[in-house]
């Protein structure tokens, strides 16, 4: 039973019987108690008029007889000897209580009355069941209004309730309308005060997917846009090869075509690391990472690159810099940053890159001797696919915008400065883990022995 | 021909370049606007294949400034200048292709495209760019046809190397323009290809050796042409 219009009638309705059922209750008990007072009354005089009488008089004798009326007198001798019945009542015990009296006689409850005098018992009876009878009727008197205006309540409940919910069948009404492609907000005008906190929160809701979707189609339109150049070179390179006239050119053609592949594929790559680290992308599983450690083994990694330029990459690694993080894209900011600052340095460069505890912050800064960035595009760099020229290194341009995504999704702050060697210094700054948190990675690490904490590492 | 490539993506120019070279063409190439700006205001090109998104480059500040390509063929054709521009972008919204076309592109093609449609666009347009139906050259019983890139004499087929064709397609496209040496060479290669000396008169004896003595005429210190020479040469 959901629907709240029926829900109310049904109420609606348990109330009333509910009242009636009271009312009645009540007028039947204060009408028996009224008419008890009353009948006793009427009971006790009848019977002292009769004693005080004497005898019966003959004009009463045929009222008293009379079959049509209600009670019943018994006058006995004193000796017990019946001397007057107005009607034979076998049910009636032949003796009196003196004073008033419930008998019971047979099926009926009678309320008696007696009284004595030197020589006779004179006795009133009524059955108790006409003062029901008479309370009931009053009491069903007094619910009858009640009884007859239900359909009516139930009517007008039916119909107030369809008109208080319309606003509501309105609001599913116009969300109906929507689809996936128009999010606008839903009107809240004329809107009951109780039903509009609803749409309100609806129309948050809308706003709120609206922007996420904006945000998603617009990276699905930069990363299709971004895949076609890989594309455009993939198909001419592979054409190229076709046409190569001798085995230099087909030579050359084979070279072309095998770096547009990698190139590809590492911007598909990057593209899916950054699409995990947008904002939206599903929480991540957060674990207590040693960044210094981590961050050792991002060079390792970076190593064959930095030597195909002739770089160096020196680190320095101090102890506690246990974050809280994950993993993998915690190693995907540090080789984007390192791999960056090795790409846009000069060859025979030497990259710094720093990992070390200050207060409750675990820094991580990456320098390079490279050009560094113009402060007025500092704030441009971390765009997905800005490139700041047409250098000849093949950047994706994703790099720094999975640095950004990374960081953010790990509360941490990132800086761009000048380095002091004149370059760029990338700063990060994480909330160290706390002491338990990183107790665990330290028991962890103990076991292979090769680590040694705040150890420093040059490699050429 | 020769072509002004203008696109930023290093590994689409290069390739673009070596299959423009293979199709018998001189290519120069540069990376960013204002390069091409500059290149476009002091060198003639037959054709410009011209990329959308570029980098503004480091050159001197113009008005308007130079963003994309977009600005560069704007201010190519506000100059007047009507060489041909072929561009070649991702950009694939029919917006950005009608603004392109209405900025004064001659053709849009978008990236990724086949070579053969780029070649046989780069041949359209400059067969109309020269007020020709025809999509051969003919004059004097040798017709050339630059989509098969085969020459015939009289219906007999003619074998010719891609630069001998080049020099060919240069001075029939035009009968009775004379053609300089320099003029000759900048359609031969382009920028950083060694000029071998002496190239274009050994290129013109071979095509006389095999058209025919008189079919390429050369007015000495001028230039060469086919066809009538012009009554006054000077």
């Amino acid at each position: 039973m959901t629907s709240i219009r029926v829900r109310l009638l049904l109420s609606l309705l348990a109330m009333l019987a509910l009242a009636a059922a009271l009312i009645g209750a009540v007028t039947y008990r204060s009408v028996l108690a009224e008419t008890e007072v009353l009948f006793d009354y009427q009971l006790r005089q009848m019977a002292l008029t009769l004693r005080d009488q004497g005898e019966i008089a003959p004009d009463q004798v045929g009222t008293l007889t009379d079959e049509q009326l209600d009670f019943v007198v018994q006058i006995w001798t004193v000796d017990g000897r019946i001397m007057y019945a107005s009607r034979r009542h076998p049910e009636l015990p032949a003796r009196a209580l003196l004073g008033f009296a419930d008998v019971k006689a047979g099926p009926q409850v009678w309320r008696t009355f007696s009284v004595a005098t030197r020589d006779k018992v004179i006795q009133v009876a009524q059955p108790v069941q006409i003062r029901q009878r008479l309370a009931a009727n009053a009491a069903l008197r007094s619910v009858a209004p009640l009884l007859a205006i239900a359909p009516l309540m139930a009517l007008g409940i039916w119909w107030l309730a369809a008109r208080a919910l319309a606003p509501l069948q309105r609001v599913a009404a116009g969300v109906r309308q929507r689809d996936e492609q128009s999010l606008a907000a839903l009107p809240t005008g004329g809107l009951p005060d109780e039903v509009a906190p609803l749409v309100q929160a609806l129309n948050a809701l809308l706003q709120r997917l609206g922007a996420s979707l904006d945000a998603q189609r617009a990276f699905v339109a930069d990363a299709a846009h971004e895949l076609r150049s890989p594309l455009t070179a993939l198909k001419l390179q592979l054409q190229l090869l076709l046409r190569a006239p001798d085995d230099m050119a087909r030579g050359a053609a084979v070279e072309a075509l095998a770096a547009g592949i990698d190139r590809a594929a590492r911007l598909v790559e990057q593209l899916l690391t950054l699409a995990r680290n947008e904002p939206g992308a599903p929480p991540i599983a957060l674990e207590s990472v040693d960044l210094s450690e981590l961050v050792r083994e991002a060079l390792a990694d970076a190593r064959a690159y930095a030597a195909s330029r002739d770089s160096a990459l020196a680190f320095d690694g101090g102890p506690g810099c246990v974050v809280r993080g994950e993993r993998s894209a915690l190693t995907a900011l540090v080789r984007n940053l390192i791999d960056n600052a090795v790409r846009y340095s000069p060859r025979e460069s030497r990259i710094d890159v720093n990992v070390c505890r200050e207060g409750s912050k675990v820094v991580l800064r990456v320098d390079d001797p490279g050009p560094g960035i113009p402060l007025e595009d500092r704030g441009r760099v971390f765009d997905r696919f800005y490139r700041r020229s047409a250098s000849d290194e093949d950047g994706t341009g994703l790099g720094l915008a999975i640095v950004r995504s990374v960081a953010d999704r790990h509360g941490a702050a990132l800086a761009l400065e000048k380095a002091p060697a004149g370059g760029l210094r990338v700063t990060l700054r994480f909330d160290a883990a706390t002491a338990d948190q990183a107790t665990v990675v330290a028991a962890a690490a103990a076991h292979p022995p090769s680590h040694v904490a705040g150890a420093r590492a040059d490699a050429t | 021909m020769r072509l002004l490539l203008v696109e930023d993506d290093r590994m689409i120019g290069e390739s673009l370049r070596s299959a423009l070279r293979l199709a018998g063409h001189a290519v120069d190439w540069v990376r960013d606007a204002s390069a091409a700006h500059a290149t476009l205001g002091s060198e003639r090109f037959d054709l410009v294949l011209l990329d959308l998104g570029l980098p503004p480059g480091s050159g001197p500040s113009t008005t308007p400034p130079l963003r994309d390509g977009l600005d560069v063929l704007r201010a190519l054709r506000a100059r007047r200048d009507a060489t041909p521009v072929i561009v070649l972008t991702a950009r694939d919204a029919r917006g950005d292709k009608v603004a392109g076309l209405d900025a004064g592109a001659d053709d849009y093609l978008v990236k990724p495209f086949e070579l053969d449609e780029l070649n046989a666009r780069i041949r359209a347009v400059s067969r109309r760019h020269s007020g020709r139906a025809e999509t051969t050259l003919a004059h004097a019983g040798v017709v050339l046809d630059p989509a098969t890139r085969q020459v015939t004499r009289d219906g007999e087929p003619v074998l010719l190397s891609a630069r001998e064709f080049a020099v060919l397609e240069a001075l029939m496209a035009r009968p009775g323009a004379l053609l300089s040496r320099a003029q000759l060479e900048d359609r031969l290669y382009g920028w950083g290809e060694e000029i071998e000396s002496n190239a274009v008169s050994v290129y013109i004896h071979q095509l006389r050796r095999k058209l025919g003595a008189d079919f390429i005429r050369n007015v000495r210190g001028v230039g060469y042409c086919v066809g009538t020479v012009p009554a006054d040469p000077a």
